[in-house]
């Protein structure tokens, strides 16, 4: 079982390979339809697609590195919920702009903090422990809000969302470039760094990991917090998105997170996903979304595609495994 | 050998979507040859706020009815969870994108829907929003139920059926949502101002978006106010649980009721005398107003700022007149199935 360097590369770029097909195909598809053809593929489209996955993305790398560590995050879109609703409370309470966006990051980071240490400290299963925290998280956003949506006043915080930004040079809005430059850092840090060695080998063989010297609770609950920062990043951006705070927002939204995860490579039993992968799954769910309300598709139809494309890409990775 | 394997993996799945999608535009297409012609038809995007509920399947059909008869193509869809802002938010931004010739709205939500109702307006494409407020200006006309008179129409009744005095509840559904707070205030306004004999044990208690949830409260303020003579409940969900909660006491068709909103066991209540009224809506109306409002403006003609589709009142009395009958009952399986 030698495996040269230039072989796992090129195991790499074909694990990659099925799911960026996938998103060609989908993108082709929509854009060849005589009804909407020259609509799709309109600058304006592809930003506003864009700017529909930022929330979903961020949450989506955080929860690559929890699913390459063998573990997931069924809390995910709670947390992003309570965050949103903290910011806008925050901002409500005369706090500045950016304070409340600290404390909704904040907030996320440390329901991610919460679900490491109860992971590690209680030795339960990421499982249930996420999905009580789904539970708590989500019943906090509900009571700050007391049951309803917190209005705030507008701030520079909601222009981080909009379609067309302003200033106009910065082309794309400031939470596209942010989604950008957050997948480049995480892919770096997976990638290069020894704390990204880490966490693959943790989800590799966790037993194997911890022979070998790495302090594996420590390495999970820092992938927990950090996974919980994006939550948080992302219900802030949420916010942005909806100029109110909404403690039922996203709500099933874990679902699409972890589907994108799995679309792009990612495993549920550890040791494999990337970051490009899981952004090549967002952007497939995207595409799908916006493709089939442009079609005036009913949503039925959507469900049941997208259903269809998560159960393939999981066969695959089962196929993948199987060769091995 | 795995990279093939995959590829054909892909190109399966997604012969299957193309073959659905061979279904589905025969079928359309098939539908609106019948209207098209050779003139242009435009293309209009209803949106409500979800696509299961009674409620919005009458919008459905009216909208369907509207765009029948004046010969336009519409693209019915609803944020695909329920009540989820940030979805409708997506659907709206969608149907822009796809330049559609204009936009009907139920928006989830007075503020989070301005932004992207101002898109579309930057865009060219109107806006005609219905049964729901938006804030703002940009929309071309706001077609809803007058909720303030229906309440008023409530209170009126039920002072009627009480005689004039007793003690009451005001059963309220939830904190922020617009449409129901307009038909409490309605029902309060007229109940202090034009009938002093009747006395409100109960103003202020919230019943909740379930079922389940107008019944433990109207269990809980019958335990604690038995004294208790009339009721009003200000939509479907927290009529329906008050009146679980006066059947399961005995106490159905002994206190008087008001209700708001119909279905198929509240038309068997009212039947039964144990609703005394229903305060009724128009969806249907609304939906074919909406389609056809902008429609009008397309053509060139004028249209009003706001329109209103009315309130009417069931009574067991009532009940059978064919118009009465269709507004418990839209007869809307000509249109949507």
């Amino acid at each position: 079982m030698k495996i040269t360097a230039g072989y796992s590369r090129l195991k790499k770029l074909t694990n990659l390979l099925g799911p960026f097909i996938g998103l060609i195909l989908v993108i082709s598809i929509f854009s060849l339809m005589p009804e909407v053809s020259g609509r799709f593929l309109r600058l304006a489209n592809l930003t506003s697609v864009a700017t529909q996955s930022v929330i979903v993305a961020l949450s989506a790398l955080g929860m690559t590195l929890i699913i390459i560590s063998g573990g997931i995050d069924l809390s995910a879109a709670s947390n992003l919920a309570l965050s949103c609703v903290l910011v806008a409370y925050s901002i409500n309470l005369g706090l500045s702009p950016l304070l409340a966006a600290l404390i909704g990051l904040v907030a996320g980071g440390l329901i991610g903090l919460a679900n490491g240490l109860l992971i590690t400290r209680l030795r339960l299963v990421p499982f249930i422990v996420t999905l009580g925290m789904m539970g708590i998280a989500r019943g906090i956003a509900k009571w700050v809000a007391r049951n309803q949506k917190i209005d705030a006043p507008l701030t520079w915080l909601n222009d981080l969302m909009v379609r067309t930004p302003h200033p106009s040079w910065l082309l794309l809005s400031p939470g596209i470039w942010l989604m950008i430059f957050l997948s480049i850092i995480m892919a770096v840090v997976l990638k290069k760094t020894v704390f990204g060695r880490r966490v693959v080998a943790i989800g590799s063989n966790e037993l194997t990991a911890r022979l070998c010297g790495i302090r594996t609770d420590r390495i999970k609950i820092i992938v927990y917090t950090i996974s919980g920062l994006f939550c948080g990043l992302a219900g802030v951006m949420e916010f942005s998105r909806l100029t109110v705070g909404d403690p039922t927002v996203a709500m099933g939204l874990e679902l699409d997170i972890i589907a994108a995860v799995v679309i792009g490579g990612g495993s549920l039993s550890g040791g494999e996903g990337s970051i490009s992968g899981t952004l090549i799954g967002v952007f497939i769910m995207a595409f799908l979304r916006n493709g089939c309300t442009m079609m005036g598709w009913p949503n039925y139809f959507q469900e049941i595609i997208i259903g269809a494309i998560i159960i393939i890409a999981v066969a695959l990775d089962r196929l993948r495994h199987r060769q091995d | 050998m795995k990279k093939e394997l995959r590829v054909i993996f892909f190109l399966a799945c997604l012969i299957v979507f193309l073959a659905l999608i061979g279904c589905r535009s025969d079928r359309s297409s098939k539908a609106s040859k019948g209207t098209g012609g050779l003139k242009k038809t435009y293309q209009i995007a209803v949106i409500p706020k979800g696509t299961t509920h009674e409620y919005w399947k009458a919008v459905e059909a009216g909208a369907i009815q509207a765009a029948q008869e004046l010969g336009v193509e519409i693209f019915w869809k609803g944020p695909q969870k329920e009540d989820d802002r940030s979805q409708q938010i997506q659907v709206l931004e969608d149907f822009i994108s796809r330049q559609v010739d204009g936009i009907v709205l139920a928006p989830l939500d007075d503020r989070a829907l301005v932004r992207p109702v101002d898109e579309a307006r930057a865009e060219g494409i109107p806006v005609v929003i219905i049964d729901s407020n938006l804030q703002g200006e940009n929309y071309l006309s706001f077609i809803a139920t007058d909720n303030y008179k229906g309440g008023v129409m409530a209170a009126r009744r039920l002072a009627e059926v009480m005689g004039g005095k007793g003690k009451i509840f005001l059963i309220r559904y939830l904190e922020g949502s617009a449409s129901t707070t307009f038909r409490e205030q309605g029902f309060l306004d007229t109940v202090t101002k034009e009938y002093p004999g009747l006395e409100l044990l109960v103003k202020d208690q919230y019943a909740g978006t379930t079922t389940e949830s107008a019944y433990q409260l109207t269990e809980n303020l019958l335990s604690r106010y038995p004294q208790v003579e009339g009721i009003f409940a200000p939509n479907e969900s927290s009529t329906f649980g008050a009146l679980r909660a006066l059947q399961e006491a005995g106490l159905a068709g002994k206190i008087k009721f008001v209700g708001f909103d119909s279905s198929a066991k509240l038309i068997q209540a009212l039947k039964d005398k144990e609703l005394d009224g229903l305060v009724l809506q128009d969806p249907v109306k609304m939906g074919y107003l909406g389609v056809k409002t902008l429609v009008d403006y397309l053509q060139g003609k004028p249209v009003e700022k706001r329109i209103d589709t009315g309130v009417t009142l069931a009574t067991p009395e009532n009940m059978n007149q064919p118009e009465i009958k269709s507004l418990l009952e839209p007869d809307i399986s000509k249109y949507v199935r």
